[in-house]
């Protein structure tokens, strides 16, 4: 072998090695940091890891949403008609949230029935649906074409 | 006659005259005047474009984009924004930004004409492309079926003056880039991809970078004081979209500055060519037809997206068919020095390149969750701070030493020796700063005294060569924008460390406090806008009895479209920002009130504002020094 032929692969050799090891980090980061969504149906199928973040979507139910003004805690219940899920939430609520609207919220999960929300993520529009519901409702035939 | 008719004609004009053009990619070549038909593309696609803006304004709900995205009561010159505020209009937007740059370029001196015949032509087969996919799936002139007295509206988050001229700003950077690729191809089938190319690409190469560096930044500067999260940046699909682009740009554009010094990297500048435009066509359309954000509405209009991947396609085959052939042979076969000012470049590109390809992967792995496992999820914002933090640290290293390594080969030693002194004096700084404010981590002082040490080597080089004349000139240029990219992950870093925010449920006559700060809510009242009505609440940021700042964040209700938004009320500082916003919950006697005190956000939007300026020194100083 030459010596410009060994200096060649040598710099192949070492640029490979990086560049796997540095792919295998990245996705190995990836990973770690990706957030799936649920509709409630969903969520109680699941097996849920309760240090990761998680989204869980659907409308909020009538009669649902309360303030506890001593715990400053908001409560309302996520429902795709079949299945519920509490929600509590510590901050400022979106200005567009109201019962039977879509809503999206992440946070951790207590438990299946239960989960504590980091954000509730705010809507631009007063009839934008989050796909993720529409889906979420579609699924369990719920969904109502306008 | 009917307007829409007009449209209509002048879009067909369009296509038909850039599909003659076009055909002088063909081997046999028709003898045509490339002047009439590059240039007639572009005049029937402007008055298009005035025509749309004249039926917006004109308020003329007999057309269906008009109804979708305007109403009778908007402000005028939303009426005139809501004309590119969507697909159809974007998509025209677009197109006329293709045909001013092969409008512009075939003004141009370049004596090769050959060269300049194939770039002409391939710029006018993408005009073509676009101008069929426009009249096919989204001609802006659609009649009404029925008849429509009103409009529903323009989205009020998207009724800002800010955002009305930030799409075009931005296409100007995406398409800049198509031209870009034209070379890349006309360079290819002429065998001229050298030192002289290089020259002619360069101030193309710039310009797209310039506007789309100034698009984003405006982006982000809309989305910190309209969205009302606080934040300037939030690794969403429509930004991603964008950063692509820019990336793989500033790689390309380092590329050609080694191109036309040493004439290497021919086949790799090509390469990146192709993929920066590449990226700038799945960012704008990818994002525009809904694919990135969601699948869903992928499925609704599928004509829509499948044209777009098939266009994406197209351009992609003919590329590298092309490349296969040509690539293997532009290169010149000369080693490189592993020390030396082209492959510090060179190393910094392939950093460039990491990032993209972290930004890349952090979007579209939703949408492969999606199409493939049919499970919804989406990406957090840890994950691209955690991946980028050793690339970000590896290229602010690289270009602390790369201006400062010479050209063919270098000595280790030089090159440490001409910044340690900055190094040093940057480490004492921040360690400084550390012991005062007793909070940062080792990952931070290392990016903030690497920052500072750029910003300090870059100054010493803009002054450095300022002795001579001659030479000041286009270095100036780079120089500014270093320190502009050095200081904008200063201010990245510093915002993230020390930023606070608060969030308060406060009625009138309370007082909140953030870091030692005292703000009074002092009342709220109603107000009529010019299409909305609105709550505005006061608070006084006080010291004991006296104002220092009145604030005034708003509510806004809005009927059409039927929305409510939350105006932030935003104090600037030269350090700091105090930023406060609010909303009202339903049924309930108090406000909720998000208050921020951001440091240094003034000094992101000046690192853009350097880095725009940086280039656009540096093309002015260009066409100065041939002259």
């Amino acid at each position: 072998m030459s010596k410009k032929v060994k200096k060649r692969l040598i710099t192949i050799l070492l640029s490979s090695l990086v560049l796997i090891i540095a792919t295998l980090l990245i996705t190995m980061n990836l990973k770690d940091n990706i957030i799936y969504f649920y509709s409630p149906t969903e969520l109680q199928g699941a097996s849920i890891d309760k240090k990761n973040i998680i989204r869980v979507g659907g409308l909020v139910k009538e009669d649902s949403y309360e303030y506890n003004d001593k715990t400053k805690i908001y409560s309302f219940i996520i429902t795709d008609n079949s299945n519920d899920v509490d929600v509590e939430f510590v901050g400022i609520m979106p200005n567009l949230f109201a019962e039977n609207k879509g809503v999206v919220v992440e946070g951790l999960a207590i438990d299946k029935k239960k989960i504590t929300a980091i954000k509730v993520l705010a809507k631009h529009d007063e009839n934008y649906m989050p796909p993720e519901v529409i889906e979420a409702l579609k699924k369990e035939g719920q969904w109502q074409e306008k | 006659m009917n307007l829409g008719n007009v449209g209509n004609i002048l879009m067909l004009v369009c296509l038909l005259a850039s599909l003659i053009q076009s055909t002088q990619l063909l081997p046999k070549k028709i003898d045509i005047d490339y002047k009439i038909f590059s240039r007639l593309p572009f005049y029937s696609s402007l008055l298009a474009f005035i025509l749309l803006i004249y039926i917006f304004v004109d308020s003329n709900f007999n057309y269906q984009l008009v109804v979708n995205n305007s109403h009778s009561e908007k402000p005028l010159i939303y009426k005139i924004a809501g004309a590119w505020g969507n697909h159809e209009g974007s998509l025209l937007l677009w197109i006329l930004v293709l045909t001013i740059f092969n409008f512009i370029f075939s003004y141009s001196k370049i004596e090769h004409a050959d060269f300049k015949k194939n770039v002409i032509a391939f710029q006018s087969l993408m005009i073509f492309g676009f101008t069929l996919f426009l009249l096919l799936t989204s001609n802006p002139f659609t009649p009404t079926e029925t008849i429509v007295s009103e409009g529903l509206g323009l989205n009020p988050v998207l009724q800002d003056l800010l955002l009305a001229i930030h799409p075009p700003i931005l296409y100007v950077g995406y398409v800049g880039y198509s031209l870009v690729l034209s070379f890349a191809i006309g360079g290819m089938i002429t065998n001229k991809v050298d030192k002289e190319w290089a020259q002619w690409i360069h101030p193309w190469v710039l310009t797209a970078w310039i506007f789309l560096t100034l698009g984003i930044g405006l982006g982000s500067f809309w989305a910190y004081y309209e969205l009302g999260w606080g934040g300037y940046w939030f690794w969403d699909p429509v930004e991603n979209a964008s950063l692509m682009p820019w990336l793989a740009g500033t790689a390309l554009f380092h590329c050609v500055i080694i191109l036309e010094k040493k004439n290497i990297l021919q086949s790799w500048t090509i390469l990146l060519s192709i993929l920066t435009f590449s990226l700038s066509l799945i960012g704008t359309f990818l994002v525009r037809s809904g694919i990135l954000n969601s699948v869903h509405t992928f499925a609704s209009d599928p004509a829509r997206g499948l044209f777009i991947l098939i266009f994406l396609a197209i351009i992609l085959i003919i590329s590298f068919t092309l490349y296969a052939f040509k690539g293997p042979l532009l290169d010149n076969k000369s080693e490189m020095n592993l020390v030396s000012k082209e492959s510090s470049i060179l190393a910094n590109n392939w950093l460039l390149l990491s990032t993209l390809f972290v930004v890349f992967l952090g979007t579209l792995y939703p949408l492969g969750t999606d199409l493939f496992l049919q499970k919804s999820t989406s990406v957090g914002p840890n994950y691209y701070i955690l991946s980028l933090l050793p690339i970000i640290v590896l290229l602010l290293f690289f270009m602390i030493i790369g201006p400062n390594a010479k050209w063919q080969s270098d000595k280790i030693s030089s090159i440490i020796l001409s910044t340690n002194k900055l190094f040093i004096l940057s480490l004492a700084i921040i360690f400084g700063f550390s012991i005062y404010f007793d909070e940062l981590h080792l990952t931070q002082i290392t990016l903030l005294t690497l920052c500072l040490t750029l910003i300090l080597v870059s100054i010493k080089d803009g002054l450095r060569v300022n002795h001579n004349y001659t030479i000041i000139k286009p270095s100036l240029g780079k120089s500014l924008a270093h320190i502009g990219f050095g200081l904008l992950i200063l201010s990245v870093v510093a915002n993230a460390t020390f930023a606070q925010e608060k969030i308060f449920q406060a009625k009138v006559s309370d007082i909140l406090i953030l870091d030692d700060q005292k703000f009074r809510f002092d009342s709220v009242e109603q107000n009529k806008g010019k299409n909305y009505n609105s709550i505005i609440a006061t608070f006084h940021l006080m010291d004991n009895k006296t104002i220092l700042e009145t604030f005034k964040p708003e509510i806004r209700v809005y009927s059409n479209p039927p929305t409510v938004t939350s105006e932030t009320s935003i104090i600037r500082k030269f350090l700091t920002d105090i930023y406060v916003v609010m909303n009202i919950p339903e049924n309930s006697d108090f406000v909720n009130v998000r208050i921020h005190i951001k440091p240094l956000i003034s000094f992101i939007w000046l690192s853009i504002i350097l880095m725009v300026i940086g280039g656009m020194s540096a093309i002015v100083f260009r066409i100065k020094l041939k002259k």
